[in-house]
């Protein structure tokens, strides 16, 4: 190409400003709020806390009994009685609940951040699909995949029945044969009524071998879920799929829905790190799907298009980073929420199992000596759920100023 | 000279709840390589979507392009597979937008945005491709170029930004590039820039250049022929010089009367046309324009008129009384 200088060119806007990324803006807004401040110190004495105990204040659950520190108020000076210190005096087991409660931030940061890590992990992942496909043309490839997905989760919940996870690797494989055989199988009902008798086969069949009620209802879910496979894959129907799927979770109370995926899993923090991961998966996938939805709309997106991207780049490339914003907000108001059910979980009994330290279940230990005058061993664990959760609440809030889309220019 | 792209017959309609819209009925034309043609019409003529469907980028669904051929280097890209297509955007066909505020992505650098494209297609390494940016930018008049390449979208202006498009869209030399009313969101100083800076790529670098716009003024200064849609018809077709003096087509008249002309007397009303363009769910079954035409007679009701060959050079109108009009205007 010629050379052109600018001095060609009838230029005016001469102005150079300094680099600064919106995340950096962002940031800046965000140290300028003084709730968003006072969540992020809350926030960061929780996690550096919670943190350091772990790594360097050594503490086994299993040994530390002593009866005849039991249920003492706190005290922060030794005495005749007490040769220790004891800032939130000690529990029924005479623990140190200073101890316990600092050790037990670990375990809800723990669950906080892993359950919020599979709700958005998987929300985000089927909300930016479902958003993007709801209106957009699938390629073969895509169909072969995204079907294949779709009967891989859907047959995920027969296999969770049976209690053969083989079960949902065949329902993938019948999902990926739909799109792959549908164009030859003829007529509509036709196909219809081979796929629920391989469902019906797949889940009776290998069902069978837990037991014959087993048997029965896998197979007659499977029946079902080939029904639906059956249908060749469109944007719209994979969209609905997902999203109505979605519905179902969102329709049972979050509590209870938790509390009945750790009855079936059985007790313990990890199972409860499942339980409230997999109940929080719809929040995410809705905010991911309408973001996308108003951001595909968006110019660039198709400016995008126009360059020659292809969809997964247009994805993951273009409209994951301009949906980021309300995600964050909601993971971090998600982590409050995850440590209150986790608490909460703890709280029942169905959570941490003892002698595990964790706030839920400190409180649930403690709260019988309540009316004997024991106020320390609720009031701390308490007092610490209550500021974890309210720093992350802060501090989502500060990031909802700080990340809204309509106050930037 | 083989055409560079010929349009055969496209229509282009889209599904939606209240019924079908007919948004392209049939257009057919072609375009020399390095010809600059001007598309125009009023809001809703099918101007954008018919371009949208040349690079198949319609939203489908609810859109659909239901016939027709794009034949762009002697083959038709309406045959093209997903992932041929994606060579042709970009690399062939090019694209710019009406609205430069919304066009570039906002959380990447400009540089970056460019600098993608350019990988895309020409396989350049990051350095390489970041030199070329820099010289892109440059060419569409960025002064600072190689600093400005890491900035943001919002710290650039509006006509600062249209010139970053452009620089993107230009980055693999497209034999076409369309132009979405890329003027229209910015005012008049700097639209008069960005058209000077298009007219002086195209000479340079000798693509063709299809304009998208509801300004006949602008396109008259660059265009070489003109298109003249409405309710998804071409209606007018022609050289700049014979849409504007031998103005065959009653619509492309009442669009030449709505313009304010410097050398009317101060006072004078511009004309408007009267009516309101035909709902394209329901398309009449004779001349779309006839609701609104001051010339219609009893056959304009029945019968569509098709384009034929009126007086001038490769000048066809679709109207049943251009001759008439012809000589009611030249009297």
């Amino acid at each position: 190409m010629a050379e052109i200088t600018p001095q060609d060119l009838f230029v005016t806007d001469f102005a150079v400003r300094e680099h600064r990324s919106l995340w950096v803006d962002a940031w800046r807004r965000l140290i300028s709020s003084n709730t968003a401040r006072l969540g992020l110190f809350i926030v960061t004495v929780f996690v550096a806390s919670a943190t350091l105990a772990h790594f360097f204040w050594t503490y086994d659950a299993k040994t530390d009994l002593d009866y005849a520190l039991k249920l003492k108020p706190p005290n922060l000076r030794p005495t005749e009685e007490i040769s220790t210190i004891h800032p939130f005096g000690t529990d029924k087991l005479g623990r140190d609940i200073f101890r316990r409660t600092v050790h037990g931030g670990w375990n809800s940061l723990r669950v906080g951040l892993v359950a919020v890590t599979i709700s958005l992990v998987i929300g985000v992942l089927l909300g930016l699909l479902a958003g993007f496909y709801e209106s957009m043309e699938i390629t073969q490839g895509e169909r072969v995949l995204l079907q294949g997905l779709v009967g891989l989760s859907l047959g995920g919940i027969i296999a969770w029945i049976g209690a053969q996870w083989v079960i949902a690797l065949l329902f993938g494989l019948l999902g990926v044969l739909s799109i792959v055989f549908g164009k030859f199988l003829a007529g509509k009902p036709v196909r219809i009524a081979l796929f629920a008798l391989g469902g019906l086969l797949i889940g009776g069949g290998i069902g069978l071998l837990g037991a014959p009620m087993v048997g029965l209802v896998c197979g007659l879910l499977g029946a079902v879920l080939g029904a639906i496979l059956a249908s060749p894959l469109t944007g719209t129907f994979f969209s609905n799929v997902v999203m109505r799927a979605m519905d179902i979770i969102l329709a049972f109370p979050s509590y209870l829905l938790a509390i009945a995926i750790v009855a079936f899993l059985g007790p313990g923090l990890e199972k409860g790190m499942i339980a409230i991961g997999v109940v929080g998966i719809p929040i995410y996938a809705r905010l991911a799907r309408s973001a996308v939805l108003s951001v595909a709309q968006k110019e660039y997106i198709l400016a995008a298009y126009s360059v020659g991207e292809g969809h997964d780049r247009i994805i993951f490339r273009h409209i994951f980073p301009n949906i980021l914003s309300p995600i964050i907000i909601q993971a971090t108001m998600g982590l409050a929420g995850a440590i209150l059910s986790a608490a909460a979980l703890g709280f029942l009994g169905l959570g941490a199992i003892p002698p595990t330290p964790e706030w839920g279940a400190m409180l649930g230990d403690s709260y019988k000596y309540l009316s004997s005058g024991a106020w320390w061993a609720v009031l701390f664990p308490g007092l610490a759920i209550m500021f974890s959760v309210l720093g992350f609440n802060l501090l989502g809030d500060g990031l909802r100023d700080a990340l809204d889309p309509k106050l930037r220019v | 000279m083989t055409p560079l792209m010929d349009l055969k017959n496209l229509r282009v309609r889209f599904h939606t709840d209240e019924g079908m819209v007919k948004a392209v009925n049939g257009v057919s034309y072609a375009m020399e390589p390095g010809e600059i043609l001007g598309v125009v019409g009023e809001s809703g003529c099918g101007k954008s979507v018919h371009a949208l469907s040349i690079m198949r980028l319609i939203q489908t669904p609810p859109g659909k392009i239901e016939s027709g051929q794009v034949i762009f280097n002697d083959r038709d890209l309406l045959k093209l597979s997903e992932s041929e297509m994606r060579h042709v955007r970009g690399r062939e066909i090019a694209m710019i937008f009406q609205d430069p505020m919304t066009s570039l992505n906002p959380v990447y650098t400009v540089g970056f945005q460019i600098v993608e494209a350019l990988k895309l297609h020409k396989g350049l390494d990051e350095k390489a491709a970041r030199e070329r940016a820099a010289e892109l930018l440059t060419l569409v008049g960025i002064p600072g170029a190689r600093q400005r390449l890491d900035d943001y979208p919002h710290q650039f202006s509006g006509g600062m930004r249209q010139r970053a498009m452009i620089a993107m869209a230009l980055s693999c030399e497209p034999q076409l590039l369309i132009a979405d009313e890329p003027t229209t969101a910015l005012d008049v100083t700097i639209q008069a820039q960005i058209v000077d800076l298009v007219i002086r790529l195209q000479q340079e670098l000798g693509m063709a250049v299809m304009w998208i716009t509801h300004d006949l003024g602008v396109v008259a200064e660059m265009a070489y022929k003109i298109n003249v849609m409405y309710a998804g018809y071409i209606i007018e077709r022609g050289q700049v010089r014979d849409i504007y003096k031998k103005t065959r087509h009653p619509y492309t008249i009442g669009l030449l009367g709505s313009l304010p002309r410097i050398d009317e007397p101060p006072g004078t009303k511009l004309v408007s046309i009267p009516g309101l363009p035909p709902d394209l769910l329901a398309l009449p079954t004779g001349c779309p324009f006839y609701a609104r035409c001051t010339y219609r007679v009893e056959r304009c009701l029945e019968e569509n008129p098709s384009l034929e060959e009126a007086d001038g050079v490769e000048h066809t109108v679709a109207c049943w009384r251009w001759e008439h009009i012809a000589g009611r205007v030249s009297s």
